[in-house]
């Protein structure tokens, strides 16, 4: 759509607006340890500073202090057996500054996962275990129904 | 989410539309007003919690959670293995929304896609099944939809006052290897007589003598596809009519429409190795 690009900046032109913006940011866990109110972001490979500021601030409401953005190189490997070469994409990450008094925790999702299914895999065995204790009362006569019998 | 559901309140005041009505009617607080705003619902489930809004004075509004977790999912559906949701938006439900409402939309989709994918990301991270990921795919059809209803304006606008569809201008060109693309125009700084670089990036030997053996063993390489494809389903026609004489004329015309099937029929090949029955 003709809103989807941004025209070519010439002095004196208005600013660069966007009717329907297409671009896309995940809030990613930082791999190195982060001042609490620095927030990593990976974002479209063609947004700018200036894109992801106004995002945060326009779209979430966020207070934003500074951005600072870079292009991580996306892994390169050989394969073991034919040797050719695969690589990656390349990601642009951006890493905000909130306001000193601001911080931020990456929260753990999979904390009650195990939990969860450790019940599961009871209730199942369980099952199991019923389905078990059916078949073997009824070895003497195959194909009675389960209603038969207590 | 609230303040889109304020200018939503003032939107069905000043319009006066009874769906619009019934439709920000039913959620309660403003996270389901997102849900609905987000996955369309079918009407029966709309219509179904309508009756808790003939108490006004009940309705609650928990404050507005401005802040990063808008990127994570709903604390709930954290540890679960299935997310249900509604199906995505359709195109002729879309072309009854007013611009405002579907400039609303887009950013709600934006921020759901953008939740999605964080979530999605940090499953692969921690190597877990991110749970119905069909989600993605239903707010990109959405977004599709949406995007394909704004265009059709955009359009219909452009073509009323200035007498063009406003899209991207095309042209077919050629290629350096002479083939046909197509290509979108682009702003640029220079015109084009201007760009010395340009230019001279067009004379690349295109046009020589390994342009046009390329194209003609390109071309001869297309032809011959053709024409293997042709044969092969004649041969299979004439197969069919080999082993089973009595087979229907009519629904191997529609099946094989570029085979003439009356002109095998008095071939030679598709006799089979018997005797025919004469005067039967």
């Amino acid at each position: 759509m003709s809103t989807r690009w941004y025209p070519i900046y010439q002095r004196g032109n208005p600013q660069l607006r966007v009717f329907l913006p297409n671009f896309w940011m995940k809030l990613i866990r930082p791999t190195e340890e982060q001042p609490p109110n620095v927030v990593t972001f990976s974002v479209s490979m063609e947004m700018t500073k200036y894109d992801v500021r106004s995002y945060l601030e326009k779209i979430y409401k966020l207070p934003v202090v500074d951005v600072r953005t870079r292009i991580a190189l996306g892994e390169t490997k050989k394969d073991q057996t034919y040797g050719y070469i695969t690589k990656k994409d390349d990601v642009k990450l951006a890493y905000v500054t909130l306001p000193r008094e601001e911080s931020f925790v990456f929260p753990d999702f999979f904390s009650e996962k195990a939990e969860k299914q450790a019940q599961e895999e009871k209730s199942l065995d369980e099952s199991k275990a019923g389905f078990r204790r059916f078949l073997d009362r009824n070895k003497k006569r195959p194909g009675t129904p389960g209603w038969f019998s207590i | 989410m609230s303040s889109t559901l304020i200018k939503c309140f003032n939107l069905a005041k000043t319009v006066g539309n009874a769906t619009v009505k019934s439709f920000l009617a039913a959620p309660k607080q403003p996270w389901q007003a997102c849900r609905k705003w987000v996955l369309a619902r079918k009407r029966g489930q709309i219509s179904h919690s309508a009756p808790h809004v003939q108490m006004p004075m009940q309705m609650h509004t928990s404050p507005v959670r401005r802040d990063l977790m808008e990127f994570f999912d709903d604390k709930k559906n954290w540890s679960e293995n299935e997310v249900k949701v509604g199906r995505a938006w359709r195109t002729e439900e879309l072309r009854i929304k007013s611009n405002k409402e579907l400039h609303q939309l887009w950013f709600v989709l934006l921020k759901e896609r953008n939740m999605l994918l964080t979530m999605e990301h940090e499953c692969n991270d921690k190597m877990e099944v991110f749970p119905s990921p069909e989600r993605i795919d239903k707010v990109k059809i959405s977004m599709e939809n949406l995007e394909t209803v704004v265009r059709e304006r955009n359009k219909a606008y452009h073509l009323l006052e200035t007498g063009e569809t406003g899209e991207r201008p095309q042209k077919a060109v050629k290629n350096a290897f002479g083939l046909q693309v197509s290509y979108k125009s682009c702003e640029h700084a220079l015109p084009p007589f201007m760009n010395l670089k340009w230019i001279k990036s067009r004379n690349i030997g295109f046009g020589g003598r390994a342009v046009n053996r390329f194209l003609l063993k390109y071309r001869e390489k297309l032809y011959n596809a053709k024409r293997k494809a042709k044969n092969r389903s004649r041969n299979e026609v004439m197969m069919i009519l080999r082993r089973n004489p009595n087979f229907d004329l009519n629904v191997l015309r529609r099946q094989f429409p570029d085979v003439n099937v009356d002109k095998l029929c008095n071939e030679d090949k598709i006799r089979g190795h018997y005797v025919p029955k004469v005067g039967v």
